[in-house]
């Protein structure tokens, strides 16, 4: 006969980005299943943009997704500048980067505070942890503002960008906004600093510790970063950017509108922020280098919670970072926002790293219109890992009342930052 | 005595979550928490609750799946009034943009033969399955929007739509005019206002995010000349209109009139 078992599942996982449940299915000797469903429609992004003018697709990418908005828009606006053979100055480079930090800011921020802390204080939502962790919130508050404001400034707004085009941007801040930017950050340092010292004091699960092999954009110039044009993995292999459909490859599974990854078509791998750590922490600098040091214990990349504490100590880094590449910019002060882009036929991948990790966009460009385009996202590259620390959690905890399974589960995918819109749509053309 | 506080459900459908966003990022939200309870809204909310009956329902997202469909009619049923947010909610969103090809062919495309258990449709607005009582329009909408939307409910009275195209705002701000100065296929002139002519006001022509405007009210008899002086045809401007409008009933008929009279 067969055995029918109950599965204890969540419908709707709170406090990600985006639609996705768990199902565990657990049996007399121990869990049989477990599958992460993302039920988030599809919306065939690639496919709608095939044949569409270049600058109208760039505009459409970025509604991927919210969360990181900017990081969509710079990554598709590198890809459409290599197709074409376009190189932006380092000016502008530099504050694209900017603008790439404030969502890496307002992502973290609004991650770590408001989607993760709330389980680890007892809250079901930050709105009800207002009044006992003020400061906290206020903390919560004034990066994210810092992380939107830059976005505002640099992009237009705090989400959907449409001020970063084909050759720069179409208006640049004055230089006084630029000088308050820098001081802005300066003055959210110690809150960073707070954030993390708050974050080492969090529970890192020691039920899902295990091998884990790490992806990252190896950062251009050897300083920690966002963009770069190879892939290093954890186990010391290292590819270019241009054969990311060799080593990372996608399958269709059935019960996702999401693709699942593997590396070199056999491992699920992480992407991330501890994943950036994993492979990259040699290219720190500053306060986060220190920080890191002194705290060397606790980055386990053998741990997917870790990548909570990763992202604290990003918030400090890549605060300071902004801060150094503004220099960078006022130093040419003043900076020509845009140069004429003459849009010739050809095909480039960008690969940058997001706040969840490596995003690829990989566009053919044919008169003046996208011929190809290709997207993976962090979150279809950590889906088939995220499975399996999810069924590692429930191997330990089938046990337990429901609820407090169901919350550990949740918490597994919560570390990982998923971006569940995000991951939806991946293409084949 | 305490004033019954006011129930609201904020719900997903397929979506960037940009709107949901854009509302978790008000910092007035803090000072609407005594007044309100938060029945259902799962980016924030864990304790959230999709089938209990609320006084304002915001629904972000186009339903582009068979359990969305009917996940918005059982929010119809429990509340008292219905908000569609966003350009995906009223439009169908950018998922819409593409009209020409079929369910199959986009699948095929992206995920080949392969099959899952959940069934996708094409991308639709909120309204095409339930009626909506109140639109707010913008891929995202402004903080302001939904700020004055709220403001209005909560003091019992109903918010008023905007008939003015982007251009009224980006002449009160002075920019140069993209589309005269550049020639760049800028839509704010037939797109609705509401933003402060943001992108313009970047020097970035208007993709039309806010949704195309009532076609009576849009600037037409100078826009047709402006449109075709600067070399852009009928097709151009109805594709870019489409990106955000992939199925107002009336966008063939608005940009047809727009045209009017001038020769291709
Ligand atoms: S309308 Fe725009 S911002 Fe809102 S959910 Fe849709 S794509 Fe995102
Ligand atoms: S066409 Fe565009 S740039 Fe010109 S006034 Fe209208 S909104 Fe402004
Ligand atoms: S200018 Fe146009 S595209 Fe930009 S925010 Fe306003 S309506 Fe949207």
């Amino acid at each position: 006969m067969k055995e029918i078992y109950l599965p204890i599942t969540v419908d709707h996982i709170a406090r990600v980005e985006g639609k996705g449940g768990v199902e565990i299915v657990v049996g007399d000797d121990g869990v049989k299943e477990v599958r992460l469903n993302i039920i988030e429609g599809p919306r065939f992004f690639e496919a709608i943009t095939v044949g569409k003018k270049l600058e109208e697709a760039l505009a459409v990418y970025p509604r991927i997704c919210s969360f990181c908005s900017a990081a969509h828009k710079l990554t598709a606006v590198e890809a459409a500048e290599k197709a074409v053979g376009f190189e932006p100055r380092e000016e502008i480079q530099a504050l694209r980067e900017v603008l790439y930090i404030g969502d890496m800011i307002e992502s973290h921020a609004l991650h770590l505070y408001l989607l993760v802390l709330p389980d680890y204080l007892g809250y079901s939502s930050p709105l009800k942890m207002v009044e006992e962790y003020r400061k906290e919130i206020n903390i919560a508050l004034e990066l994210k503002n810092l992380g939107g404001w830059m976005m505002d400034e640099l992009g237009s707004r705090a989400i959907h960008q449409e001020n970063a085009v084909l050759g720069g941007f179409g208006k640049l801040p004055g230089k006084g906004t630029l000088e308050l930017m820098k001081k802005r950050l300066a003055e959210a340092l110690p809150k960073a600093e707070y954030t993390f010292e708050l974050f080492t004091k969090l529970e890192q699960y020691a039920e899902v510790e295990g091998p884990i092999i790490h992806m990252a954009v190896r950062p251009r110039n050897d300083v920690y970063g966002i963009y770069g044009d190879a892939i290093s993995v954890s186990d010391g292999f290292e590819f270019p950017s241009e054969d990311y459909k060799k080593h990372m490859v996608e399958r269709v599974v059935e019960h996702s509108f999401a693709k699942h990854s593997f590396y070199n078509g056999e491992k699920p791998f992480m992407t991330g922020a501890i994943s950036r750590l994993t492979n990259h922490a040699d290219k720190l600098y500053g306060r986060a280098k220190e920080l890191y040091e002194s705290h060397r214990e606790l980055f386990r990349p053998t741990n997917p919670f870790t990548n909570n504490l990763a992202q604290a100590l990003e918030l400090v880094y890549f605060t300071e970072r902004a801060m150094d590449l503004i220099d960078e910019a006022l130093a040419r002060w003043p900076v020509r926002p845009r140069d004429e882009v003459e849009v010739r036929d050809g095909f480039g991948v960008a690969t940058t790293e997001a706040p969840r990790g490596i995003l690829v966009y990989a566009l053919g460009v044919k008169d003046g219109r996208v011929s190809h385009a290709d997207i993976i996202t962090p979150t279809a590259f950590n889906l088939a890992m995220m499975e399996e620390h999810v069924r590692m959690m429930a191997e330990k905890h089938y046990n337990d009342e429901p609820e407090r399974l169901k919350l550990l589960a949740e918490m597994v995918v919560r570390a990982y930052d998923p971006c569940i819109s995000c991951s939806v749509h991946v293409a084949r053309l | 005595m305490e004033k019954e506080k006011v129930r609201i459900g904020f719900y997903a459908l397929t979506s960037c979550y940009g709107c949901q966003l854009q509302f978790a990022m008000m910092d007035e939200i803090l000072q609407l928490i005594p007044r309100a309870e938060i029945v259902c809204w799962y980016m924030i909310e864990r304790d959230s609750y999709e089938d209990e009956p609320v006084d304002i329902a915001f629904i972000e997202g186009s339903v582009s799946t068979e359990e969305e469909a009917e996940l918005v009619k059982r929010i119809r049923e429990n509340a008292k009034v219905v908000v569609a947010v966003g350009a995906c909610a009223t439009q169908g969103g950018v998922q819409s943009w593409e009209q020409e090809k079929s369910l199959e062919e986009l699948w095929k495309a992206v995920y080949g033969d392969a099959k899952v258990k959940f069934q996708p449709k094409l991308a639709k607005p909120v309204d095409e399955y339930i009626k909506v009582d109140y639109r707010i329009y913008g891929c995202p909408p402004e903080k302001r929007d939904f700020l004055y939307a709220l403001g209005t409910f909560l003091v019992g009275s109903w918010p008023e739509d905007i008939d003015y195209p982007v251009c009224v705002e980006c002449r009160l701000k002075g920019n140069s005019c993209i589309l005269i100065e550049k020639g760049e296929p800028c839509l704010g002139p037939l797109t609705r206002a509401g933003c402060d002519a943001r992108c313009p006001g970047f020097g970035v022509a208007c993709i039309g995010c806010r949704g195309a405007i009532d076609y009576d009210v849009a600037w037409f008899d100078s826009l047709a000349r402006t449109f075709r002086e600067k070399g852009l045809t009928k097709e151009e401007i109805l594709q870019r209109m489409k990106i955000f409008n992939g199925h107002n009933p009336r966008l063939e008929e608005m940009v047809e009139k727009v045209f009017q009279g001038v020769e291709e």
